[in-house]
C-alpha cells in the first residue's frame, strides 16, 4: 500500500518499521474475516484492514491520536488472528504496539480511564499487590450490586470484580527463586518464566510445568531478577514501564545464559511466550540488542519444549474429552498449533475442537477489564462453541483464557496440568 | 396465426434492416425462428413475422476450448449433429416441443434461447441460458448489439445474454449465439425406484441429489404416466448418472445403498435409459392430453402438494421433473384450471407458465405471473430500452406489453 | 487518479442535512461521517484509488436499506454499495458525493434447506461463511474467489464473482436462486426464490453482475451442492508456457472437465512457493494444478488417464497430492497467490483478462515483451479450463510515475484480450479499473444500450456512479 511519510518522519526508526509493515499491505481485506471485533462490529474501522488505515493516517500526519482513533484501537484484542490470516505477512503485531505506544504519548484520556489504566498497570505485573487487590475485590463483590448499571467506567469495574476468582489459592510451596533439580541424571537446563499474575491467581500451573521438566530430566531455574515479561504494560502502551520489566528479564537470563548455560526459556502463559519471543524487535537498536535477541530465540512454549524433549504419559488413558481452546497468543502470536494437540492425544485425552477455533475469547491480556462489553460477547460465543463439541473439560495455554472461561459450567484447565497428571502428577482440581 | 407475410432475411444486415423499416413503419412484428413453437404463450398481433429461420450455419466451433458459435436459426437437430461428431453435446438437453404443440417444423437454437428452454439436466448443470457464452441481436431500432463473448468466463458489461435468454423476441432478434458445451459422457444411467408416493417420490430424488454421486437428473412419474413411457411401469422416481463406465457402475451401487430405505433400485439398460429421458425432456407422457398444459416451478419439496391440490382441484394428469420442482400440468383449457393453477404456484412461492391452451383462453389470461408493481415498471422500462416503439412480440409474454 | 465525475455541489452543500437525515434513521454507530473515520473507507481491494465519501452507513436490516434508499433518493444523494471492500476492480470505490451503504452487518444465514438444495443468506454473509455453516453436512457453495474467505456474498452477485471451480461449477451467476433488492427508490423486491427460473425477464441474470448499477441487494438464494466424496490435485510442470497450454488442450479434448486447471508461470510459482511452501517446482517454466473428484478409484483413474496426456508433453515433474493436507498446501498457494505478490513487491495490479485458451502461449510471449518494454515485473496466474488470465504487474506505488506505467502496461494487456478474441474482465467486473476499456470491446451502440438498460432501473443515475461506463452524460 501506498504511504506518505517524510523523509524526516522515516528517519525515525519506529515510524519507518511501521512504514515497513504498512507498504506490505495490499489492502486484500482477507483479515476482515478472522477479526474478532469486525465479525461483532461489522464496521470495518473494527476490523485490522481499517485499524491499519486509522494508524496509517495518524502516523503519517504527525498529529496527536484523535478520540474516534483511540476508540477503534482499543477495542483491538491484539489477538492477531489477523496475522495468521494475512497473505501478505503483514506484521500487525509490530504496527498496533508502536500505535499504542504513540496514543499513550499524544493522547490525553479521561481522568478515570487514565485511573484504571495506572492501577491496572501498579497492580497486575506484580504478584504481592495483585494478591492484597484481589483480596479486596472479593470483599467488595457483593457491593457489585450497588453500582449503577450506564457507564462504561462501572460496567468495567463490574468486570473486574466478576472477574477476580471468589478464593485464591495458596502460594504454592514450589513458587519463588531457585533451582529444581533434574530427576535423574541432567539432560537439560532451562529458565522458567515464572510469571506474575498467573503465579498468584494459579500456582498449580508452575508446579506442574516443573514437575514436568525435571521429570524429563530437566534441571529449572527460575531466577532472580526476572519477572513480568512486560506485555501488560506493553499492551496498555506504556513503553518505559515495559522495557524497564524487559531489560530486568534480559539481564536475569543473560547472567545464567553466561553462567551454567540455558538450553531455553520456557514460558508457560501464551501472552508472554509471544512477549518474549519478541525481544529482539523491541530491543533492536538499543544496547541489549544482541542479549535481547539471545533471550528470543531460546523462549519457547511449554508444549514446544514438551514435544522437543519426548513427553511420554505413564498412566493409563483417562477415557475423557478435551475440547482444546487455542490461546490466540499461541496459535496466532507464535504459530504453536498442532505441539498442544498432540501432547494432549499422546496423553491419552480424545482432543476435539470448538468451531470458530481462530476467534479469541475476549481475555486479551486486560481487555476484558477494559472492553467489558465485547470481551463478554466473546467469552459467550466462544463457551456455546466449546460446549457444542460436548467435552468433560477445556485445556488451554493460557491463564488470561482460563479466568475468562472459568465458572460458566465448563471445568477450564491448563495443558500442563493434563499432561503433569497423565505422567504421574495430581489431578487437577 | 402466422397467415402474415414472412420476412426471413439471409444474414444479419438483412435482419436489421427489416426491424429498421418497421421501427421506421411503427409496425408491430411477428419475430420467430421456425415457429415450432408459435403457439406457446400468447398470441401475438402484427401485421408481418420477422423470422430468423434463414439465418443458419456454425461459425465457430472450437472442441477443445468447449465452444461453439451458430446463427440463431440452425436447427437444435443440426447442431447436435456437429458437436456429436466431436464427442460433445449441448449441456441444456434442449427439450423438442414439436410432439406436444404437434408442430411440424425443426426447433431452432434461436427458439430455444429465446424461450431459455432446458431439460431435465437443467437440475445439476443449469438452464439453457447459463450455457450461452455470447450473442448478437437486433433491438427494436434495428442496431446490431452483442453482449458476452466466445470465451467461457465473462462480465464485461451488464449481462445482456441472460435478459435476452428467455425473453421470447421481445426485447431483441437473436442472430447469433455462442454456446458452451461439453463432453458426451461414456455411459448414462437411469435408477429407477418403483411404487412410491409422491413425496416419498421426491424425497427419494432429493437424497440422490443430495447424494456426492453427481446425479444429473431426477424426476418422477405418478403411476398413469409413467405407463405411457415405454420402458416404465408404475409409479417411478427416476434419477440418472453420466459419467465414465466404471464410475457410472460404482455410483450406481452406492446410490442403491442409499436409496434401499425407499425401496428396491432397478438400473435401466443405456438404450432405455437414453429413451426415458427423452421422453421426460419431451414431456412426452402429455402429449395425447388435450386442453391446456402449465409449467411450474416451485422448491422440489413442494412440487408434490402443487401436483396433489391440482389433482383434486380438477384431475390434473402431472409429472415431476427437476428432482421435483418442475410440475408438469395438463388440465382442461378453462379459466377455473388456469386459475387453480396460479394459486397453487403462487401459494408453494414459485412460478408459472401456461405453455399450451387454445388462442383463446392464451389470449385471455396472465400466461405468466405479474410481476410487483416496482418490478412491473422497470419491466417496462426496460422494454423500452431495447424496443421503444414496442414492435417486437407486443403481448407476447403479457397483455399490452 | 482516474477520473470522476464532478461532484455535485448541492450535495456537498447539504452534507450536514443529509447526515442528521440519516443518522435519524438509523442507530447512532450506524453513520459514520467524521472524517477521519470516512478515511479507511475510501478504497477497497483496490487501494491505488481512493476517494472519502460523503458519509458511510452500516445499516442491519433490509428495511433499514429500504429507509436509506428512499430517503437519499429523495434527496438526489449517490449511492455506493460496499460488501467486504475486496473488489480488485474499485468496484466499491467511494465518490466525493456519495454514500456508501455497508452490508457487512447483515450478516446472518436465514434458511439452511438440504431436501430442496438451498440456502438463503444475508449479503453481508461471506462466501466461505456459507459452506462453513454447513460444516459436517457434506454440502457447499460452489463458487470460490480467491477472497471467499472474506468477500460477501452481496458483492459476489455484484460482480459475478467466479474463482478456481467455475470450469465445473460456474460462477456465481450459475449457482443463485433468489435475490432480495431494494430499488433506488427504496422499494423492496423479490426476485426468484425457492425455484429455478423465471417465467418472464431474468432479473436474476441481469442484476448479477450488474455492479451496482441496478439495485441493492440484501439477501441472497443461493444452490447449494453435495461435495464429491473426495478431491485431489495434482501437480504438472512443464519447460515452456506453450507446452503447458498444449496440454491443457488435450485433456479438455480428451472428454474430461477436471473441477480445476490453473496455470501459473515462473515468477507465480516462485511467489506462491515463497508463502505456501507447497513444493512447487521452482524449476519450471509453468506449472498447472490440475485438480479432480471422485471417490478415491475415481481420483486415481483421472489422474491416471490426465497424468498419462502430462507424459506425453515431455513434463519435468508430475507430482499426484497423496493427502488432503498436501492437496490443501498445494491450493494455499493458489488460492494467497495475489497477498504473496504482496510479498515480493510492495504494490501490484491484478488484470482479468480473458482469452480464448488456445492462445495462451501468444498471449503470455506479448504480455512478456511488454513487460520488458514497461520496465515493470508481472507474474501470470491463469484459470487455464476457461481461459480467464490474471497477470499481476508489480511496481511500487511510492516510485513516481510506477503507477501510470503499471496502469497503461495493464491496459495494453486487456487491449490485448480483447484482440484475441477473448474479454476485458472474467471475474473482477469492470469497477472503475476498466471503465475506460469498455470501448475497446463494446461499440457505441452496445453501451448506450446497456446504458439504456442501467436507466430503466436508476433514472437518476444514482448507484455506483463512474463505474463500468466510460463517462459521458446519460441517455435519456
Amino acid at each position: 500500500m501506498q504511504t506518505s511519510f517524510t523523509a524526516a518522519q522515516l528517519r525515525d526508526p519506529a515510524t519507518a518499521a511501521a512504514n515497513q509493515v504498512l507498504r506490505t499491505c495490499v489492502h486484500c481485506g482477507f483479515c476482515t474475516a478472522t477479526c474478532p471485533t469486525f465479525v461483532l462490529l461489522g464496521d470495518e474501522l473494527d476490523s485490522p484492514r481499517g485499524r491499519i488505515y486509522l494508524i496509517k493516517e495518524m502516523l503519517e500526519a504527525g498529529r496527536p491520536a484523535t478520540a474516534a482513533v483511540v476508540l477503534h484501537v482499543d477495542r483491538c484484542l491484539s489477538c492477531l488472528s489477523c496475522m495468521t490470516t494475512c497473505p501478505s505477512g503483514v506484521h500487525y503485531m509490530h504496527l498496533v504496539d508502536h500505535a499504542r505506544a504513540t496514543i499513550e504519548r499524544t493522547y490525553r484520556r479521561p481522568w478515570h480511564e487514565r485511573a484504571l489504566r495506572a492501577l491496572l498497570a501498579w497492580v497486575l505485573p506484580h504478584p504481592g499487590r495483585l494478591r492484597l487487590v484481589l483480596a479486596a475485590a472479593r470483599l467488595a463483590r457483593p457491593f457489585a450490586g450497588l453500582l449503577p448499571r450506564g457507564g462504561m467506567s462501572f460496567r468495567r469495574v463490574r468486570a473486574m470484580l466478576a472477574t477476580a476468582p471468589g478464593r485464591l489459592p495458596p502460594a504454592s510451596p514450589l513458587d519463588g527463586v531457585r533451582v529444581h533439580r533434574a530427576e535423574g541424571p541432567r539432560r537439560f537446563r532451562v529458565a522458567l518464566l515464572d510469571g506474575c499474575a498467573q503465579r498468584v491467581l494459579n500456582p498449580a500451573i508452575n508446579d506442574a510445568t516443573i514437575r514436568l521438566l525435571t521429570r524429563l530430566g530437566g534441571e529449572v531455574v527460575v531466577s532472580a531478577g526476572a519477572g513480568c515479561c512486560g506485555g501488560l504494560t506493553h499492551h496498555m502502551g506504556r513503553h518505559d514501564q515495559a522495557l524497564a520489566s524487559v531489560r530486568a528479564n534480559i539481564a536475569a537470563w543473560s547472567r545464567e545464559i553466561t553462567g551454567n548455560g540455558l538450553d531455553g526459556i520456557v514460558v508457560n502463559a501464551a501472552g508472554c511466550g509471544t512477549m518474549l519471543k519478541d525481544y529482539g524487535f523491541m530491543m533492536r537498536g538499543e544496547p541489549e540488542a544482541e542479549a535481547a535477541s539471545q533471550v528470543a530465540a531460546l523462549a519457547m512454549d511449554i508444549t514446544e519444549a514438551l514435544v522437543k524433549l519426548g513427553y511420554a504419559p505413564s498412566r493409563p488413558a483417562p477415557g475423557l474429552t478435551v475440547a482444546y481452546h487455542a490461546a490466540c497468543s499461541l496459535q496466532h502470536g507464535q504459530g504453536v498449533t498442532d505441539a498442544p494437540r498432540m501432547l494432549l492425544r499422546k496423553a491419552g485425552f480424545r482432543v476435539v475442537e470448538p468451531a470458530e477455533a481462530h476467534l479469541c475469547c475476549g481475555s486479551a491480556g486486560t481487555y476484558n477489564l477494559l472492553q467489558p462489553d465485547l470481551a463478554a460477547a466473546l467469552r459467550d460465543r466462544k463457551l456455546a462453541n466449546l460446549c457444542a463439541t460436548a467435552p468433560d473439560m477445556v485445556a488451554t495455554g493460557n491463564i488470561g483464557c482460563m479466568t475468562q472461561l472459568a465458572g460458566h459450567g465448563l471445568p477450564v484447565v491448563h495443558t500442563v496440568e493434563l499432561l503433569d497428571w497423565m505422567a504421574g502428577g495430581p489431578r487437577p482440581g | 396465426m402466422s397467415a402474415a407475410p414472412v420476412d426471413a432475411p439471409g444474414d444479419e444486415a438483412g435482419v436489421a434492416a427489416a426491424v429498421r423499416a418497421a421501427w421506421a413503419a411503427g409496425e408491430p412484428l411477428l419475430v420467430q425462428g421456425n415457429g415450432s413453437k408459435g403457439a406457446m404463450l400468447r398470441p401475438v398481433q402484427a401485421a408481418r413475422t420477422l423470422s430468423a429461420g434463414a439465418l443458419t450455419g456454425i461459425t465457430l466451433y472450437s472442441p477443445q476450448e468447449l465452444v461453439l458459435s451458430a446463427r440463431a436459426g440452425t436447427t437444435v437437430a443440426d447442431l447436435t449433429a456437429a458437436v456429436a461428431a466431436k464427442g460433445q453435446q449441448i449441456t441444456a438437453e434442449i427439450p423438442d416441443f414439436s410432439a406436444l404443440f404437434g408442430s411440424t417444423t425443426a426447433p431452432t437454437l434461436g427458439g430455444a434461447v429465446a424461450a431459455n428452454l432446458s431439460g431435465p439436466r437443467r437440475v445439476a448443470w443449469g438452464a439453457m441460458r447459463d450455457h450461452v457464452l455470447g450473442l448478437r441481436a437486433v433491438n427494436g431500432t434495428g442496431e446490431v448489439i452483442r453482449s458476452g463473448g466466445r470465451v467461457l468466463k465473462n462480465v464485461t458489461g451488464l449481462d445482456l445474454c441472460k435478459l435476452l435468454s428467455g425473453s421470447h423476441g421481445t426485447l431483441a432478434v437473436l442472430t447469433e449465439i455462442t454456446l458452451k458445451v461439453l463432453p458426451v459422457p461414456e455411459r448414462r444411467a437411469a435408477l429407477v425406484v418403483r411404487g412410491l408416493d409422491p413425496v416419498r417420490g421426491v424425497a427419494a430424488l432429493s437424497a440422490a441429489l443430495g447424494s456426492p454421486y453427481g446425479v444429473s437428473a431426477a424426476a418422477y412419474l405418478p403411476a398413469a404416466l409413467a405407463d405411457r413411457v415405454p420402458g416404465l411401469a408404475g409409479a417411478s422416481a427416476l434419477v440418472r448418472l453420466e459419467d465414465f463406465s466404471s464410475f457410472v457402475a460404482y455410483r450406481s451401487e452406492r446410490l442403491r445403498a442409499d436409496l434401499a430405505a425407499f425401496g428396491p433400485v432397478e438400473v435401466l439398460d443405456e438404450a432405455t435409459t437414453l429413451a426415458v429421458w427423452a421422453a421426460v425432456r419431451d414431456a412426452l407422457p402429455l402429449v395425447g392430453e388435450t386442453g391446456a398444459i402449465w409449467r411450474v416451478s416451485v422448491r422440489p419439496s413442494a412440487g408434490p402438494v402443487v401436483a396433489a391440490t391440482l389433482e383434486q382441484a380438477f384431475g390434473a394428469r402431472w409429472f415431476l421433473d427437476w428432482g421435483g420442482g418442475l410440475v408438469w400440468i395438463a388440465g382442461p383449457a378453462t379459466a377455473a384450471a388456469h386459475d387453480a393453477v396460479c394459486a397453487a404456484a403462487h401459494a408453494a412461492g414459485g412460478t408459472w407458465m401456461l405453455l399450451r391452451a387454445p388462442e383463446v383462453l392464451r389470449a385471455a389470461v396472465a400466461v405468466i405471473p405479474p410481476e410487483p408493481a416496482p418490478l412491473a415498471a422497470i419491466a417496462r422500462r426496460v422494454k423500452a430500452a431495447f424496443d421503444p416503439k414496442g414492435i417486437l412480440n407486443p403481448g407476447r409474454l403479457r397483455a399490452g406489453a | 487518479m482516474i477520473a470522476q465525475l464532478p461532484p455535485r455541489q448541492d450535495v456537498l452543500a447539504r452534507r450536514d442535512a443529509i447526515v442528521a437525515g440519516l443518522r435519524r434513521l438509523l442507530a447512532p454507530d450506524a453513520v459514520i461521517a467524521e472524517p477521519d473515520l470516512l478515511k479507511p473507507y475510501e478504497t477497497d481491494g483496490m487501494s491505488c484509488h481512493r476517494q472519502v465519501p460523503l458519509a458511510v452507513v452500516l445499516p442491519a436490516t433490509t428495511a433499514e436499506v429500504a429507509a436509506v434508499m428512499a430517503f437519499l433518493h429523495r434527496e438526489g444523494v449517490c449511492v455506493v454499495a460496499r460488501g467486504a471492500g475486496t473488489s480488485l476492480s474499485g468496484g466499491a470505490l467511494p465518490m466525493q458525493d456519495a454514500v456508501v451503504i455497508g452490508v457487512m452487518r447483515m450478516n446472518r444465514i436465514l434458511e439452511i434447506d438440504y431436501a430442496d438444495r438451498l440456502a438463503v443468506v444475508q449479503a453481508g454473509v461471506t462466501n466461505l461463511g456459507i459452506t462453513q455453516a454447513m460444516e459436517g453436512r457434506g454440502f457447499f457453495y460452489a463458487p470460490d474467489p480467491s477472497s471467499q474467505l472474506a468477500c460477501m456474498i452481496g458483492g459476489n452477485v455484484a460482480m459475478n464473482s467466479g474463482g478456481a471451480h467455475c470450469l465445473r461449477y460456474g460462477v456465481t451467476t450459475n449457482n443463485l436462486l433468489g435475490l432480495k433488492l431494494v430499488t433506488v427508490e427504496g422499494e423492496v423486491v423479490d426476485i426468484g426464490g425457492g425455484h429455478l427460473d423465471a417465467a418472464g425477464y431474468d432479473w436474476l441474470g441481469l442484476l448479477t453482475g450488474s455492479e451496482g448499477q441496478l439495485a441493492i441487494v440484501t439477501e441472497v438464494t443461493v444452490r447449494i451442492l453435495r461435495a464429491a466424496e473426495g478431491a485431489r490435485a495434482m501437480l504438472a510442470a512443464f519447460r515452456a508456457n506453450d507446452v503447458a497450454g498444449d496440454c491443457v488442450a488435450a485433456i479438455i479434448a480428451s472428454g474430461i472437465i477436471p473441477v480445476a486447471l490453473e496455470f501459473m508461470d515462473r515468477p507465480a510459482i516462485h511467489a506462491c512457493e515463497a508463502f505456501a511452501h507447497a513444493g512447487y517446482p521452482l524449476d519450471a517454466e509453468a506449472m498447472l494444478i490440475i485438480e479432480v473428484e471422485g471417490s478415491a478409484a475415481e481420483q486415481d483413474d483421472l489422474l491416471g488417464r490426465i497424468g498419462e496426456i502430462c507424459r506425453r508433453h515431455d513434463p519435468i515433474s508430475l507430482r499426484i497430492s497423496a493427502s488432503a493436507a498436501e492437496s490443501a498446501a498445494i491450493w494455499k498457494g493458489r488460492k494467497g497467490a495475489f497477498g504473496a505478490v504482496g510479498r515480493i513487491s510492495p504494490d501490484y495490479l491484478c488484470m482479468d483478462g480473458v482469452i480464448p485458451t488456445s492462445r495462451l502461449a501468444e498471449v503470455l510471449r506479448r504480455i512478456g515483451a511488454m513487460s520488458a518494454e514497461y520496465g515493470l515485473q508481472v507474474a501470470n496466474i491463469f484459470h487455464a479450463g476457461d481461459g480467464n488470465l490474471h497477470p499481476l504487474i508489480m511496481f511500487d506505488a511510492n516510485e513516481p510515475d510506477s503507477f501510470d506505467r503499471a496502469e497503461r502496461f495493464g491496459a495494453d494487456i486487456l487491449r490485448l484480450c480483447v484482440e484475441m478474441g477473448g474479454c476485458l474482465t472474467g471475474e473482477h467486473g469492470v469497477g472503475v479499473e476498466k471503465r475506460d476499456l469498455m470501448v475497446v470491446q463494446f461499440t457505441a451502440a452496445e453501451l448506450d444500450q446497456q446504458r439504456r438498460v442501467k436507466s430503466a432501473f436508476d433514472p437518476g443515475w444514482l448507484l455506483n456512479p463512474s463505474k463500468v461506463f466510460p463517462l459521458q452524460v446519460p441517455p435519456a
